[in-house]
């Protein structure tokens, strides 16, 4: 599936008048509909409907109705209750699984939140050269994960002679065992997820910082403003919108963190790494000569309503805060 | 009212009408008696084996009139084996490791070709305990054995040799497994002794090492396992001295069959436990140097030990027909098995693996008897390629070896429970053995109930 | 209050004129900014300076010395096999049609749903957004296991769907992201151009095809960098549904082929497979990087 579509706040409607002419508009009901523009609208709509009718509502009504039946693919769903969300509560796996996905979003939020903040708020000061720093931020966001997911899997191989551990070496910092040891695996994991997406949030901070208006400065600077204040007064609060947002959807995008734990460690070791979607993966696609469809639905339809609560709550409580 | 009974009243009969008609048309008269199946064939294969393989495909249909072969790349993967089938991509003709056969069988997800299967000409001189992989409950052969192999001990020539061992000695028993691990860690910097612990491997070796240490996993009629007991246990123990107290372990542990192949290859590991097999693997897309290869066997210690042993079934989708299911054995048969039974199809597979510079005669195990093997051998022998002598302290050993069949429930997912033992025992130094081995114990007797049900 | 007007303090940040006039501002700035660009070309470029050496290094130097720069010689072989023995080309051809088809998919349910939501403004359309919108919030993995049974027996074709790309273009179709951004962009459109194109009597497909879609260009070049890169990083999904190698992406070929070769051979595939990516960025930096700021400013 396509990349995680994030959520955003409905956009803003303008109050534009609509394109059918009132004077034109018969009282009547399917005849005025069939005659002016209806047909047409549908016409429209229909690539609209096949994409997300088939592949996106419909599946959504399968998953609600799956969590609740036991399937195998070969006869017929049999309903069984609350059974799913039974077995799947009762699964100590899910406990070090929701542990673990806590881990990571904790760990990434405090790596990954403030530095690119740091590094656009540095980068908004370049006068030539913008266009270098941009790119060289970038690019690790360019390469495909997969291919980046390979190439740290080999850096962090835990042998004196791993990239890592020689670069530490030069450095006399003695070897880590990075993946391989319980404690490490997981800050690795978040160590490359951070390294993989800062870039983009950078560019977006870049982006914000840029249109900052520059009179608010100006006033900052005639009230006596050194350079600190004017970023703690002016800067940051300006940005508070798209702070925010990259708030919300950075704690939803970790939630879901799958590909990490998949390439490098496979959960491991000892379920160290073992975040919720790779669980569902696990009931779902690694149960040999059969998957648990349900087990599968029933968890992740229990995270979709905890991440809809979740944004529920944030929208509700920063509502006043953001400046647009 | 009427009228709504009278329509649905012909509606229905309309329906059962094209229902039997429908039927009629697939069992009954097939045009001109021309029945297709798929088979499968390995992914990546050179064009001269493609040719090979396509020559011998025109051979069978020669034989065969009304029989068409299709090949199609596939490669058994256990966890989205149900999703192939649902999905019909399965071949009807595939092979599956002897861990799935009776999971397999006990669902349903194979066709039942045992009638088929008796009709063979050698049908009951199958090796018992190697058939018995591919087994339903009453004894019908569902799967056919088409490969098997015994677990053994693969080492590193040069790594013994700079550790001042001697490579035609490999270790005959687990202490002097863990001495040797302990030189080549010392001498070279490498991990003297390795395992694999990942996607269900970890399960699968350390079974392997607790049958070779005289104990089982699974009790004899296979109701209840028995992963909390004293040769689990020493098996961790040892595991966990050469870790912790000897490090020769090196410092990678996360291994499935490929990435543990990968740095053995490499020169990175001393000695390891895989199937007996391996050589193909490590030559040929490895770049293992075969001076370097050696393999022994395992040593075996306790009251009751005894060595796993494993293999490859050929087996037919349930979704085929039963002209299909006909033809699909005759493909096995003719496929599979000729090469082994017969010696002219034998001599010339294997020289043309020879002459691909694929590797001819790694070690195996008889599937039928050791006569059988013996001829089988002899027939094969002016195109062997290996390092036989390099092979001999296996070769030599492993026929007095009491083979055991793997645990027969839930394999698969005990082996995952047990991948975690593993991993934790080798990451975590504080590793609570006994505390692991319980917690193991009741999630797969979990697993074990819901079998029996 | 009074608006302090500096001629050349225009287009300033935090630092005013006045600051940069000040020697310790410069220094330190000149500083920080020289190490902040020392430590993105280490932390940005490094790996794939690596991976580029590594490439035509030999497997043992590989792991013997990492860092050393080609202490026994360059293999150049390397890459020659990744393309033709592990026929990199052939996955990476695969890659370039699906992230063609899902831009197709993408912009054509992305633009019409737009043009009828937002210009033809059915009575129904509120609804219909509300649905659209709801599926943003309903994480992708909910739909893993069902979308994959759709897929296997989808409605209506009686015929698996598995190890075809249409696995992949079809279900991208349904992106709300896309299709909110084509919304919002239409709805800043002034409406007095579809009036005039009513006057002189076009019908609402003649409006589209020769009026939105024209206009519509900066949209739906956000829309199709999105697409393209989506598709490009994609790795779950494909891993699924597409079984057959043959059809499979670099995302999902690479890892199982870690099993099948050795290192530095693996190493040159992982360096080709990176290359296209980063010519692109290149050549398209501008259009990267103000579709990634774009987007901060759709969700600021």
């Amino acid at each position: 599936m396509t990349q995680i579509a994030p959520p955003t706040a409905p956009p803003t409607r303008e109050a534009a008048a609509p394109l059918v002419r009132p004077a034109r508009r018969r009282s009547g009901g399917v005849r005025a509909w069939a005659t002016g523009d209806g047909p047409h609208i549908l016409v429209f709509l229909i690539p609209l409907f096949v994409a997300f009718g088939v592949f996106s509502w419909w599946p959504i009504g399968r998953a609600v109705v799956m969590a609740f039946q036991r399937t195998n693919l070969v006869t017929a769903p049999t309903w069984v209750g609350w059974q799913n969300f039974e077995n799947v509560l009762r699964d100590p796996l899910l406990g070090v699984a929701v542990g673990n996905t806590l881990t990571f979003a904790v760990l990434a939020l405090l790596i990954g939140y403030p530095i690119p903040l740091v590094v656009a708020v540095l980068m908004s000061e370049v006068r030539r050269l913008r266009g270098l720093f941009s790119a060289l931020a970038y690019l690790p966001v360019v390469i495909p994960p997969v291919v980046a997911a390979l190439l740290w899997k080999f850096f962090y191989d835990a042998s004196p002679t791993g990239v890592f551990n020689t670069l530490l070496g030069m450095l006399g910092i003695p070897k880590q065992p990075w993946l391989q040891d319980q404690l490490t695996a997981m800050p690795s994991l978040v160590l490359f997820a951070t390294w993989s997406a800062a870039g983009g949030t950078v560019i977006i901070y870049l982006a914000a910082l840029i249109s900052v208006p520059p009179e608010l400065y100006d006033a900052a600077e005639v009230d006596g403003a050194g350079i600190w204040r004017k970023v703690w007064h002016v800067t940051l609060p300006q940005l508070r919108g798209v702070l925010l947002v990259t708030f919300i959807l950075q704690i939803i995008g970790t939630a879901q963190v799958f590909l990490e734990p998949f390439l490098f460690t496979g959960g491991g070791p000892a379920n160290s790494t073992t975040t919720i979607l790779l669980l569902i993966y696990k009931y779902a696609f690694q149960n040999s000569l059969g998957g648990d469809y349900g087990a599968a639905t029933a968890l992740s339809l229990m995270l979709a309503v905890v991440l809809a609560l979740f944004s529920l709550l944030y929208f509700r409580l920063t509502r006043g805060w953001s400046t647009s | 009212m009427k009228s709504h009974f009278t329509r649905r009243g012909v509606g229905a009969i309309a329906l059962v009408s094209a229902g039997v008609l429908l039927a009629g048309c697939t069992t009954g008269g097939e045009p001109a008696g021309d029945v297709t199946i798929t088979v499968a064939i390995d992914a990546g294969l050179e064009q001269e084996a493609r040719d090979n393989f396509d020559a011998r495909v025109d051979l069978f249909e020669d034989a065969n009139p009304g029989i068409k072969v299709e090949a199609q790349e596939y490669t058994w993967t256990a966890t989205t084996f149900t999703a192939d089938l649902a999905g019909g991509t399965l071949p009807h003709v595939f092979t599956i490791p002897f861990t799935d056969g009776r999971g397999l069988i006990a669902g349903g997800q194979i066709a039942d070709i045992s009638a088929e299967v008796a009709a063979l000409p050698y049908a009951d001189q199958f090796n018992p305990n190697v058939a018995q992989a591919g087994q339903a409950a009453d004894g019908g052969q569902w799967a056919v054995p088409i490969a098997a192999y015994g677990q053994g001990l693969h080492y590193n020539r040069a790594l013994f040799e700079a550790a001042g061992l001697d490579p035609d000695s490999p270790p005959t028993t687990w202490a002097q497994v863990r001495e040797y691990a302990d030189k080549i860690a010392e001498a070279t910097g490498e991990a003297g002794y390795a395992t694999m612990t990942a996607g269900n491997t970890g399960g699968w070796i350390l079974t392997t090492l607790v049958d070779a240490f005289g104990g089982r996993t699974e009790n004899a009629d296979a109701s209840a396992p028995t992963i909390d007991s004293p040769a689990v246990k020493e098996v961790l123990e040892f595991l966990k001295a050469l870790r912790w107290e000897d490090d020769s372990m090196g410092s990678n542990f996360l291994y499935e069959w490929g990435t543990i192949n990968q740095d053995f290859a490499s020169g990175r590991i001393g000695m390891y436990v895989s199937g007996g097999g391996n050589y193909g693997n490590l030559v040929t897309q490895n770049a293992l140097d075969p001076d370097d290869y050696g393999l022994a066997a395992l040593p075996l210690q306790g009251s009751d030990p005894g060595l796993l042993g494993g293999g490859t079934l050929a087996a037919v989708s349930p979704n085929a027909s039963d002209a299909e299911k006909a033809a699909a054995v005759k493909w096995i048969d003719f496929y599979y098995l000729a090469k082994l039974t017969d010696e002219a199809t034998a001599t010339q597979t294997a020289e043309l693996a020879a002459s691909l510079d694929q590797p001819v005669g790694a070690p195996e195990l008889p599937i039928f008897n050791q006569e059988q093997f013996d001829s089988y051998r002899s027939w094969i022998e002016p195109s062997v390629n290996v390092p036989v002598d390099q092979m001999a302290p296996y070769t030599e050993a492993i026929f007095d070896q009491p083979l055991i069949p793997e645990p027969r429930v839930a394999t698969q997912d005990v082996y995952a429970l047990l991948d975690t033992v593993v991993q934790a025992v080798l990451t975590d130094q504080n590793a609570d053995i006994a505390k692991l081995l319980a917690d193991a114990q009741a999630q797969a007797q979990a697993l074990y109930d819901r079998a029996g049900q | 209050m009074e608006h302090l007007v500096s001629t050349a303090d225009t287009d300033r940040g935090i630092l005013s004129s006045a600051d940069w006039r000040r020697r310790r501002v410069r220094v330190s700035a000149g500083i920080t900014h020289g190490i902040l660009l020392v430590s993105l070309a280490v932390v940005g470029l490094g790996p794939i300076l690596w991976l580029a050496k590594s490439a035509i290094t030999p497997t043992q130097d590989t792991l013997r010395d990492p860092l050393a720069l080609w202490p026994n010689g360059v293999d150049w072989a390397n890459l020659a096999e990744a393309w033709s023995r592990v026929e990199i080309d052939r996955y990476f051809f695969n890659t370039v049609i699906i992230a063609a088809g899902v831009w197709l998919v993408q912009v054509v349910v992305a633009t019409t749903a737009g043009y009828a939501l937002s210009v033809l403004r059915p009575r129904y359309g509120k609804v219909l957004v509300g649905m659209v919108l709801g599926t943003l919030f309903v994480p992708n993995i909910v739909l893993l296991v069902p979308l994959y049974l759709t897929i296997i027996n989808p409605p209506l074709l009686g015929q698996s769907l598995i190890n075809t790309f249409w696995a992949v273009w079809l279900p991208a179709g349904a992106n709300a992201f896309n299709v909110l951004l084509v919304m919002r962009f239409f709805d800043s459109l002034p409406r007095e151009v579809f009036e005039a194109a009513r006057m002189d009597g076009a019908g609402p497909y003649r409006t589209f095809w020769s009026i939105v879609l024209p206009m519509s260009k900066p949209i739906i070049g956000v829309v199709s960098v999105f697409a393209v890169i989506g598709a490009w990083k994609d790795f779950l999904w494909p891993l699924l549904v597409l079984k057959n190698p043959d059809l499979q992406p670099l995302s999902v070929r690479l890892p199982q082929l870690q099993q099948f070769i050795e290192l530095d051979v693996f190493l040159a595939a992982l360096a080709i497979a990176t290359i296209i990516p980063i010519a692109l960025f290149l050549v398209f930096q501008k259009l990267f990087l103000s579709g990634a700021g774009l987007s901060g400013a759709v969700k600021g």
